[in-house]
C-alpha cells in the first residue's frame, strides 16, 4: 500500500517533469501554434492529471508502471485525455474470443441435442 | 357473378406484385445499409485509384494468442524499415485485464519507434487509396460470430474485379475477404484505420491539420532527426503551415542551428506577421545570437497586444532581452 503510494507520488512528479519539456528556454512550443490545441495554465494541469490518471488506469490493468509511464509520454494531451475517460470502454483488439465462441456453441449443441 | 372474380384476381396479381416489389426494395436497400460504403463504390470509384493492388514485401508475423495488436503493429513498421518483431511491442501496447491492445497506444507505441501513425479518415476510398499508393493499412474489425470480437489486422492489396480484399491477419498470411464482408466487419469500429510512415513521407490522403498533428505527436518521443524531418516534410508541402514552421524552428535551436532557425521564423514571421509564437520566438532566436535591438523591437511589438494568450512568455522573454542589453552595456546592436 505504501509502496504502491510511492510509486503514484513519483509518477506524477516524472509527469509533470515531462509535460514541461515542449521546447527550449524562452521558446513556445510548435502544439501551441496548432489550430484548437492553444493550452492555458488551467488545461495543461488537468492533462498533467490526466496522464497520471491514465498511467496509473494502465498500472491497474496489468501494464508494468515504468512502461505504463512511457506508453503515456508517447501520446498527445488530447489522446491521453480520451483515454483516460474511456479505457475500459474502448475495444481492445484481440482475437482471443474464438475459444469462448467454441465453448458456446458446443454447449448450445449439447442442450438441444441430448437434454430435450 | 362472375365479373368481380377476375377483377378481384388481378388485384390480387397486383397487391402481390406490389408486395414482391417492396420487398425487394426492402431487401435491397437493406443490403445497402449493411454495407453502404461497398456499395457506394460501385457508382464512385475513387479517382485515379487502380482497381487492383498489392503492396509488395509487407512481412508476416503469426500472431499468438490475443496479440493480434503487436502483430498487426510489427507487421506496419517492420514494412516502414524498423527492424522490429511483435515480442518486444507485447509490452508496448498490450493491456493484460483488457486482453487486448487500445487504438490509442498502437497510435503511440508507433511514435516510439521513430513512426508518424495517421489515422485515416472513415472511407472505403481512402483505404484503397493508402494501399494503392504502397501504405499498407492497419485496421480494426469486430470478427466475432456471436459476440463482439475485435482484431488487428492489416490490409495489404485489394482486387476489386473479383472483389477481394487481401490482408495479413492472426495466423493467415493472405487472408482473402470479400468487400461486403470485409466492410461488415470493419464498419463496427467506426471504420478504424491507421498507416505509419517514416518521417518524410506524406500518406496519400493526409490532410493539413491531420498530419500536422500526427507529426505533433512524434514530437513527443522522437529523435531531434526524426523531428526535424518530420517538420521540415510538412512545412515543405504545406508552407503557410504555423505549427510546421515554429516546430522546425524549435528543432534547429535546440541543436543549436540559429541561424537557420533564424532563417525558418523570418519566412514564418513573414506569411504570419501576427503570430505572438513566431514574434517571441524570432525575439528570443535574434537575442541568443546577439542582435538585440532587432530582438527587443519585435518582443515590444508582441507585448503591446494584450489579448494574446502568451503574454506571461513574452514578458519573460522580454525580461531576458533587456538583461542581456544590461549586461552586454549600453550599446545594442
Amino acid at each position: 500500500m505504501n509502496l504502491k503510494k510511492v510509486t503514484c507520488r513519483g509518477l506524477v512528479v516524472s509527469m509533470l517533469a515531462l509535460s514541461f519539456q515542449t521546447a527550449g528556454a524562452g521558446m513556445i512550443g510548435a502544439d501551441q501554434a496548432a489550430p484548437g490545441t492553444a493550452q492555458t495554465d488551467r488545461a495543461m494541469v488537468l492533462e498533467t492529471l490526466a496522464r497520471a490518471d491514465t498511467s496509473s488506469q494502465l498500472q491497474a490493468m496489468g501494464v508494468d508502471p515504468r512502461q505504463a509511464r512511457d506508453r503515456v509520454a508517447a501520446m498527445s494531451d488530447q489522446e491521453v485525455t480520451q483515454l483516460a475517460a474511456d479505457i475500459r470502454q474502448a475495444p481492445a483488439g484481440a482475437d482471443g474470443g474464438t475459444v469462448l465462441a467454441v465453448l458456446v456453441i458446443a454447449a448450445a449443441i449439447w442442450y438441444f441435442a441430448f437434454r430435450r | 357473378m362472375t365479373g368481380p372474380q377476375p377483377c378481384f384476381e388481378a388485384r390480387l396479381a397486383r397487391a402481390c406484385r406490389l408486395l414482391l416489389a417492396a420487398a425487394i426494395v426492402v431487401v435491397a436497400s437493406g443490403c445497402a445499409q449493411m454495407v453502404p460504403q461497398t456499395v457506394a463504390l460501385r457508382t464512385g470509384w475513387p479517382a485515379g485509384v487502380p482497381q487492383s493492388h498489392q503492396v509488395d514485401g509487407v512481412p508476416f508475423f503469426p500472431q499468438d494468442e490475443y496479440q493480434c495488436g503487436p502483430a498487426a503493429l510489427a507487421t506496419v513498421l517492420a514494412f516502414t524499415g524498423v527492424p522490429v518483431t511483435p515480442e518486444p511491442l507485447v509490452s508496448q501496447v498490450y493491456v493484460p485485464a483488457r486482453r487486448g491492445s487500445l487504438q490509442l497506444e498502437m497510435l503511440a507505441a508507433a511514435r516510439r519507434h521513430g513512426r508518424v501513425s495517421y489515422v485515416l479518415a472513415p472511407r472505403y476510398g481512402d483505404l484503397l487509396r493508402e494501399v494503392a499508393a504502397g501504405n499498407p493499412v492497419l485496421v480494426l474489425q469486430d470478427v466475432g460470430a456471436l459476440a463482439q470480437q475485435w482484431h488487428y489486422a492489416v490490409v495489404n492489396g485489394f482486387d476489386y474485379p473479383s472483389g477481394t480484399v487481401y490482408l495479413r491477419s492472426g495466423t493467415v498470411a493472405k487472408l482473402e475477404m470479400p468487400f461486403t464482408a470485409f466492410e461488415r466487419s470493419w464498419m463496427k469500429s467506426g471504420y478504424w484505420a491507421m498507416v505509419v510512415t517514416p518521417p518524410d513521407r506524406i500518406p496519400a490522403t493526409a490532410t493539413e491539420d491531420a498530419w500536422v498533428n500526427a507529426v505533433l505527436g512524434l514530437a513527443r518521443v522522437g529523435t531531434q532527426e526524426q523531428v526535424t524531418t518530420a517538420f521540415a516534410t510538412a512545412l515543405e508541402r504545406w508552407p503557410e503551415n504555423l505549427a510546421a514552421a515554429v516546430g522546425l524552428a524549435n528543432q534547429f535551436h535546440a541543436r543549436g542551428s540559429l541561424a537557420r532557425a533564424t532563417e525558418v521564423l523570418r519566412e514564418a514571421r513573414r506569411r504570419h506577421p501576427g503570430s505572438a509564437i513566431v514574434a517571441n520566438n524570432l525575439a528570443q532566436v535574434l537575442s541568443e545570437q546577439g542582435q538585440q535591438r532587432e530582438a527587443l523591437t519585435l518582443i515590444e511589438q508582441a507585448a503591446s497586444d494584450p489579448s494574446n494568450p502568451f503574454a506571461s512568455e513574452i514578458r519573460s522573454t522580454r525580461e531576458a532581452i533587456v538583461e542581456r542589453i544590461k549586461r552586454g552595456g549600453a550599446t545594442p546592436r
